[in-house]
């Protein structure tokens, strides 16, 4: 199978998750049931920053399934390729928006799940300094828990925000790894589709902080690429359906470092073998350039752990 | 992203309708002009079916006459003038090259030449099994040169650089029989089979064409670019500009036109001689302005990045611009017209060599020994030529576009360096192109070569192509007139990214490149082939099996046959806009389209319809990319 076919097989099966979800979300709640997540001004903002227009509930998401549909072309060509990662992402985003019908709280501790607007404004500006030099986007689980933590440390040590999806959440946990937004580790969910409020933050930082006009699909992966420096680590085995995520990372510009052996595509596509590499392929491959005064000292020392809270005992 | 916007064939031609004009003041001919009173052309010439090679013909072969005098049948003859035409392109490349050899080994460390690229001359030194270890460089030089010179004679063996491609390839050249021997030998051997009584089986014959082309591509043309970069400088990218616009109304303008870069290298360094600029300005110029015509404008602008006035149907235009001081030229595409043309105009027609001499023309005789004060001669006579220009006749259409250029192979591997990543890939190889290619983010590459012909509106077959093929992810590599379209058009400006479909637009970004990539002048096709041959390496498939293809679709030389023919003898399938005149032979036709493919893997395509000739490089490159499973 070649790459794309990989990427559009797992974009229809996400695509047919998202009709029958919607589909039983209607038969349920029927079609004017609000839909919205908590704490944004951008209705679902993947859709609407991409198409420009907002979905209020469950029968006009119905409709933006069908101008995804228009996205899921299937000629063998990047573009192509390109648009179905988008469309995946997409869908991911109706599938997650379903999940906080009614005021819903479908993430818990450790999970955030969707991130709400403050969140992004108060990350926006750091990320803009340089504070935050990069986003990891972390998925699946490491070959070893040990691994996974020392990767998401060495992020975490360099200042980058961290944000994570599926085993690696678990993985963190059984070590005992302290996570959470003031420590910039964010662990998402731990189903792939929760990657997309990932996507969410780089989308809504070119909103507000790139002033990319709703609609403008093109402006918006001219600025994440250019302006929002992130990157996706996924742990091999890479399921068709974390291809196609991963395809509309790259359509964003966000280089995606594996473990799996697989097709690979300079500066976008890279396999990496071995875990504790990771961390320089991926800086290397998003041109993040990160200059450390190593203090010896017996702790971590970096901003992330600035917002860190001491507990008693 | 800005204002860019390609400059459309459409204003190419109302500037040379414009020039036309001023032609008509001062009753100049023109191409236009000649081409209709050529028209309808011989249709005996344009079916190859008409002999001429012994004094009992001319014989023509219609169904009535079916054979010539000797007997010989349409596909002997049709072949035999298809090997000639290719001969004569072989000739002209090799001939280009033993030229540069010779200059090679002229070099001195205070001489008119020097070696530029002293590791480029040891790392050929090693592939010949050559000493170079506390030899001198001049030494080294000297000694390369000579071996090279054998190589157009030498009564033993095969061509040295054969060894360059992969082994497949080497034993299906063995296989074949189309080893090239030694250079000349092969034209000899192609005059010998073609002559009265000799061969007319159309199968030799075209075998033969193979293997006279072979010794171009793989011999003289590649002795050609080697040692031009070994004494001139292996190109890397650099910014220029192109078309007429390049020409500027208060300099002293010099075009040089023609091939050989040892005489173009040689008035450009004069051009910016503090002398010369100083009697510029004593005759009321700002000063001396170089630019280029056909190929030698692409060697200067590769390596200098000297600007380039126009492709080969310009080469009148430039004289007609009235602003032209001086057109120098050495051998090969120079039109015998622009003798009478300059006499219309105060512009000097300067020919250069013994190889090229013609009526109307200014000789100043140009060779290696005393290339310095030649070139002094020949830039001073231009700049004393500047206060003879009629300011009335004078107009340049101000036309000219960015280009990025310098893609040797050597300089394609270094940009490909800058996407790898050092935790994960080596570097030096053309890994990340294969990875681009197999992943599907690009479809393919396109090699775009050839001239400008009548027969096809010019320049837009290779515009329109080129459009095409980004559009649909397939990167294109060009040389020669195929090259300055592309450049006059702007498509070597790097922001033509915008023209590319999504997957070719990312790799200009990342690897910061022009979706077309200029890799030189004529002989520079070997360069193709060398790197043809790294990705076949690089991927462990054959030249064939990569989804690759070639195309000339307004080609016009003899030249234009033999690089056919060594492309196509390569594995690599080619694809002509423009009919070889062979159509009166469905044997031959046969071949050449499809039955040399059990020997090389690859054969040609004619289409003349531009836009159909498109489709089928792509159901081509598809088709590859489909046996490979990517």
């Amino acid at each position: 199978m070649t790459l794309f076919d990989v990427v559009f097989s797992g974009n229809d099966t996400v695509y047919g998750l998202t009709e029958s979800a919607i589909s039983d979300a209607i038969a349920k709640y029927g079609a004017d049931k609000a839909v919205a997540f908590p704490d944004t001004a951008y209705s679902l903002p993947c859709y609407y920053a991409v198409t420009g227009t907002k979905v209020g509930n469950l029968g006009e998401l119905k409709e933006a399934l069908g101008v995804v549909k228009t996205l899921m072309t299937r000629e063998q060509k990047l573009n192509d390729a390109f648009m179905s990662g988008v469309a995946t992402a997409l869908c991911a985003e109706f599938i997650e928006v379903l999940k906080y019908i009614d005021g819903a709280v479908p993430y818990e501790a450790p999970c955030y799940g969707h991130l709400g607007d403050p969140v992004i404004r108060e990350l926006g500006v750091p990320l803009v300094t340089g504070d935050i030099p990069g986003v990891a986007v972390i998925l699946g689980a490491a070959p070893t828990a040990e691994e996974g933590v020392a990767l998401v440390k060495s992020y975490q040590a360099q200042g980058i925000l961290v944000t994570l999806v599926g085993g690696i959440i678990d993985q963190c946990e059984a070590q005992g790894y302290k996570t959470g937004a003031n420590v910039r580790v964010i662990p998402l969910g731990k189903d792939v589709t929760s990657v997309v409020h990932a996507v969410s933050v780089a989308i809504r930082a070119a909103l507000i902080f790139g002033n990319i006009q709703p609609g403008d699909a093109a402006g918006l992966m001219e600025y994440t690429m250019k302006r929002v420096p992130a990157f996706v680590n996924a742990f091999a085995p890479l399921d068709a359906v974390i291809v196609a995520c991963g395809a509309g990372a790259i359509a964003l510009g966000f280089p995606v470092i594996t473990n799996e052996e697989t097709f690979k595509v300079p500066k976008s596509l890279i396999v990496q073998k071995d875990v504790s590499k990771f961390n320089a392929t991926s800086l290397e491959a998003r041109d993040i350039k990160i200059k450390i005064t190593n203090i010896d000292i017996p702790v971590a020392f970096a901003s992330a752990f600035e917002g860190e809270i001491i507990r008693r005992g | 992203m800005g204002n860019f916007k390609l400059t459309s064939v459409e204003e190419f031609e109302a500037a040379t309708n414009r020039l036309l004009e001023t032609g008509a003041k001062v009753g100049a001919d023109a191409w236009q002009f000649r081409v209709k009173n050529q028209t309808p052309h011989c249709k005996f010439g344009e079916q190859g079916v008409c002999c001429r090679i012994c004094s009992m013909g001319p014989c023509r072969i219609t169904p009535k006459a079916p054979r010539g005098i000797c007997g010989c049948d349409v596909h002997g003859i049709v072949g035999r003038n298809f090997l000639r035409f290719t001969a004569g392109g072989s000739a002209t490349h090799s001939d280009h090259g033993r030229e540069i050899c010779h200059t090679l080994h002229t070099v001195a460390p205070d001489g008119n030449y020097k070696v530029k690229d002293p590791d480029k001359l040891i790392r050929i030194a090693k592939e010949w099994g050559v000493e170079t270890e506390g030899k001198n460089i001049y030494d080294l030089a000297h000694e390369i040169a000579e071996m090279a010179l054998l190589e157009y004679g030498k009564p033993f063996g095969t061509q040295r650089f054969l060894k360059r491609a992969p082994e497949h390839t080497q034993e299906l050249w063995a296989k074949a029989e189309i080893e090239p021997r030694a250079i000349d030998r092969e034209v000899a051997t192609a005059l010998h089979m073609t002559h009265m009584g000799c061969s007319s089986k159309p199968e030799a014959l075209i075998r033969q064409s193979l293997r006279c082309g072979l010794s171009d591509g793989w011999g003289g043309s590649m002795c050609g670019t080697e040692f031009s970069d070994v004494m001139f400088g292996t190109p890397k990218p650099l910014d220029t500009e192109a078309n007429l616009g390049v020409m500027k109304e208060d300099y002293v303008n010099i075009i040089v036109h023609g091939h050989d870069p040892s005489l173009s290298e040689m008035i450009c360094d004069y051009a910016e001689d503090p002398e010369m600029i100083a009697l510029a300005k004593s005759v009321g110029a700002k000063g001396i302005n170089v630019a280029g015509v056909c190929c030698t404008s692409n060697e200067v602008a590769m390596r200098r990045g000297i600007p380039m006035a126009g492709n080969f149907l310009q080469q009148e235009n430039v004289v007609l611009t009235g602003a032209c001081e001086a057109i120098v030229v050495d051998v090969q595409c120079i039109f015998p017209a622009l003798g009478p043309l300059s006499k219309c105009f105060h512009t000097k027609f300067i020919t250069t060599s013994p190889i090229a001499q013609m009526p109307d023309s200014e000789f100043i005789r140009f060779n290696a020994e005393t290339a310095g004060e030649n070139a002094k001669l020949i830039v001073r006579t231009a700049v004393e030529n500047f206060k003879n220009r009629k300011p009335e006749l004078v107009h340049i259409p101000q036309l000219k576009q960015k280009a990025t250029v310098g893609y040797s192979v050597e300089a394609i591997v270094k940009t490909l360096d800058k996407v790898t990543n050092s935790q994960v890939d080596v570097t030096g190889t053309t890994k990340p192109l294969i990875e681009c290619i197999t992943s599907g983010v690009l479809r393919g590459a396109v090699a775009m070569v050839g001239c400008n012909n009548p027969r096809v509106r010019p320049d837009s077959a290779h515009i329109d192509l080129m459009k095409k093929l980004i559009a649909n992810d397939i990167i294109v590599v060009l040389s020669g007139c195929s090259a300055q379209a592309a450049a006059r058009a702007g498509l070597m400006d790097k922001e033509a990214r915008e023209l590319c479909g999504a997957g070719l637009k990312r790799v200009c970004e990342l690897a910061d490149i022009p979706p077309v990539l200029h890799m030189g002048s004529c002989v520079d096709i070997s360069r193709m082939m060398i790197l043809a041959s790294e990705l076949a390496k690089d991927s462990g498939l054959n030249i064939s099996q990569l989804p690759l293809v070639g195309c000339a679709p307004e080609w016009m030389s003899e030249k234009a046959v033999s690089i056919g023919n060594y492309v196509v003898a390569t594995g690599i399938d080619t694809f002509l806009g423009v009919e070889p005149q062979v159509t009166g032979s469905s044997e031959v036709v046969g071949l050449l389209t499809d039955g040399i493919r059990d020997w090389v893997e690859a054969a040609y395509t004619v289409e003349k319809d531009i836009d159909k000739l498109g489709d089928l490089m792509i159901q081509r490159i598809e088709e590859k990319r489909a046996a490979l499973g990517i």
